[in-house]
């Protein structure tokens, strides 16, 4: 259903540009749920703007497209994206407060979204503005409700329901629980899953917390300094991570069950996107890097299942999981 | 354990609404806690429960409503004088949850160090200030030479650490930690919360660490204070409160933390996660409204903190009446 095929994204400033996303192909499924994980300016925002085509200048698309059933996105003008958007395709921000209207009503932005596609009379309108918001569990009465009056945790859910007005194919998802508590968050994220698979919509949802997603997509994403790392079934990554990377983040937050070990995170930090280092981009912090991690640029290889940008695991001098565990 | 910090009966109010208005919004209600030396003490619960509010009354941001609290045995209430109101500031400094909102961007790093040094340890020359600004540098796991950086120039991990040294500088005895690591990537909070053990263990400094990620507490604290809606619920030895969860309430949280390694607990599922509003509160029990055990009792009286286990505390009717709280009653598991 949607396939991106070598998007790079350029943020072009004065003294030259600098790549944010560079190269990132992934295809998504009718009904699938994929995760995009990584550090902050890793490029996964970036990434879900060029997917959704919501680039706004200093960001280019440089290279690549974004075929969405069946048209490449890239290049199509605003009006011919309008067309798409909300009805085929919908984006749910990390901050309803910032992407909801504060001086509208919950209802009145719901109305909006639905005359820009079409002539729906009043009746449908409030009929399918009181479906949507009963569908993410919020009381209809709310549809006179102004942001301010309701918790972080309806807002988050007014924008989904706003988002699924026209049950989109793909909903694009940009951290939206990471403002909420944590019982609000699982309450939300099982929410989310429930709705996607009874509409079946697949969804794409970027996040920094690993663990957050570990239940609820099909396939992981991990992205680190605007290039995909590692890309496989959710299960397979947390269970057997073959990047470093994948497993130093793994590594990196605590548990609450079992003993306490300590950790030690990754060293270092993620590099600037202007001034990568040579060879593997990862090689300044990685623990297991060799000689020639500094001075070959990796591919994305093929292994088992799972698609993974590390030369000792193609050259196979990294086996066995246990091999690559930063802390064991 | 050593006491150094004590809470009799906290309480903070605030006025809400307009000026005629006489609503109350009840951030910190009736708060009994210590902390001992050399002790990291995990602050724990969602947004609203007070947390923060507790972390300012403790640094004399706020006046308590009620209560008192009692530093190294002396009440806090009782400063008066500007030496005193400054050696108190020194021994409980605070660090704030944004390391980029919390530091001035045209200024070097060393201006906060160097600042606090000149106004609390007037005795130090030019040069000894330096000398010591690069110690505690060095302490936080910094080098010398960032002490000329501008803040720009540092990572928020870099900067976080930078707002550790600021606090040590001042030869404190209680960090008050608030949030400290929550802006921070995953990969680099683990190195913060290290850093925070390991000021304890070698300057014998306490920290109030304010969080609302569990699993964090549990990782670097050596006992955890459970809030909900500006009560304790439950505090005790850190392992033993998670291992054992008492309140419904730490069992709704625990529940609800994600773990890749374990599969998906259903416990609570309904929950929406709502936080109580604490706007002239009514006697009673202000779990209730989401308590799968509530009683009649819940709806009547307050209840209040009973040590359930060695110095582990619950304030539930339902974990105190079964067998005097020996046994767990599961609300959520």
């Amino acid at each position: 259903m949607l396939e991106v095929s070598g998007l790079s994204v350029d943020y072009v400033l004065d003294h030259g540009s600098v790549r944010a996303v560079d190269d990132v192909s992934f295809t998504l499924e009718r009904g699938e749920f994929l995760g995009i994980v990584g550090e902050s300016g890793c490029g996964k925002s970036t990434l879900l703007f060029a997917v959704a085509q919501l680039l706004a200048p200093p960001a280019v698309v440089a290279d690549g497209s974004v075929k969405f059933e069946g048209t490449n996105l890239v290049g199509l003008t605003d009006g011919q994206l309008s067309a798409i958007r909300w009805r085929d395709m919908s984006v749910v921000m990390q901050s309803a407060m910032n992407a909801l209207n504060p001086v509208k009503s919950i209802g009145a932005q719901f109305k909006d979204a639905m005359r820009a596609h079409g002539k729906p009379s009043k009746q449908e309108i409030a009929a399918r503005s009181a479906e949507v918001l009963r569908m993410v569990g919020i009381d209809p009465v709310h549809l006179k409700s102004y942001p301010h009056q309701l918790s972080g945790g309806m807002r988050q859910r007014s924008m989904i329901a706003m988002a699924m007005l026209f049950t989109p194919d793909l909903v694009i998802m940009d951290e939206p629980t990471s403002a909420l508590d944590v019982v609000a968050q699982r309450s939300l994220m099982v929410q989310i899953k429930e709705l996607q698979l009874s509409y079946g919509f697949a969804v794409i949802f970027v996040t920094h917390d690993m663990s957050l997603i570990s239940h609820f997509s099909d396939r992981l994403m991990v992205m680190y300094a605007g290039q995909v790392d590692e890309l496989g079934a959710t299960r397979a990554v947390f269970d057997n991570p073959l990047h470093p990377y994948t497993q130093g983040l793994l590594e990196a937050f605590p548990s609450i069950h079992g003993p306490r070990v300590p950790l030690k995170g990754i060293p270092g930090n993620p590099p600037d996107m202007a001034r990568l280092p040579t060879g593997c981009r990862f090689h300044t912090r990685c623990p297991l890097a060799v000689e020639r991690c500094s001075q070959v640029a990796p591919d994305l290889y093929q292994i088992d299942d799972a698609l993974v940008r590390c030369l000792r695991r193609q050259d196979g001098s990294l086996s066995s999981p246990q091999q690559g565990s930063l802390s064991r | 354990m050593t006491e150094l910090l004590r809470t009799e009966h906290l309480t903070r109010h605030f006025k809400i609404g307009g000026m005629l208005s006489r609503r109350m919004l009840h951030a910190v209600d009736d708060v009994n806690f210590t902390i001992g030396e050399r002790e990291i003490v995990a602050l724990a619960g969602e947004s609203g429960s007070g947390k923060s509010t507790i972390a300012r009354v403790l640094a004399r941001i706020y006046k308590p409503t009620a209560g008192e609290i009692y530093f190294q045995g002396k009440p806090v209430s009782r400063i008066r004088s500007r030496p005193e109101a400054l050696r108190y500031s020194s021994l409980v400094p605070m660090v704030f949850q944004d390391p980029f909102a919390s530091m001035n961007p045209v200024l070097r790093v060393q201006h906060g160090v160097l600042r606090s040094l000149k106004l609390h340890r007037p005795e130090l020359s030019g040069q000894q200030r330096t000398e010591e600004a690069a110690r505690v540098f060095e302490a936080v796991g910094l080098g010398a030479d960032m002490l000329e950086r501008f803040p720009y120039e540092l990572s928020g991990g870099q900067r976080q650490r930078v707002g550790f040294a600021q606090a040590l500088a001042m030869r404190p005895k209680l960090i008050l930690a608030d949030e400290p690591v929550s802006m921070l990537d995953v990969s680099i909070r683990i190195g913060l919360l290290n850093l925070m053990a390991e000021l304890r263990d070698k300057t014998g400094v306490s920290v109030l660490y304010i969080t609302h990620d569990i699993a964090s507490a549990r990782y670097v604290a050596d006992r955890l204070i459970v809030m909900y809606a500006g009560q304790i619920a439950e505090t005790g030895p850190v392992d033993d409160v998670l291992a054992n969860p008492r309140h419904p309430y730490t069992q709704l949280l625990l529940s609800a933390v994600p773990d890749p390694r374990a599969p998906m607990s259903t416990a609570g599922e309904a929950d929406r996660g709502e936080p109580p509003k604490v706007i002239d509160p009514t006697p009673g029990c202000r779990f209730r409204y989401r308590c799968p055990l509530a009683i009649d009792t819940c709806a009547q009286v307050t209840p209040v903190l009973a040590e359930l286990l060695p110095g582990h505390d619950a304030a539930c009717h339902v974990a105190q009446s079964a067998r005097g709280g020996a046994e767990q009653v599961k609300a959520f598991t």
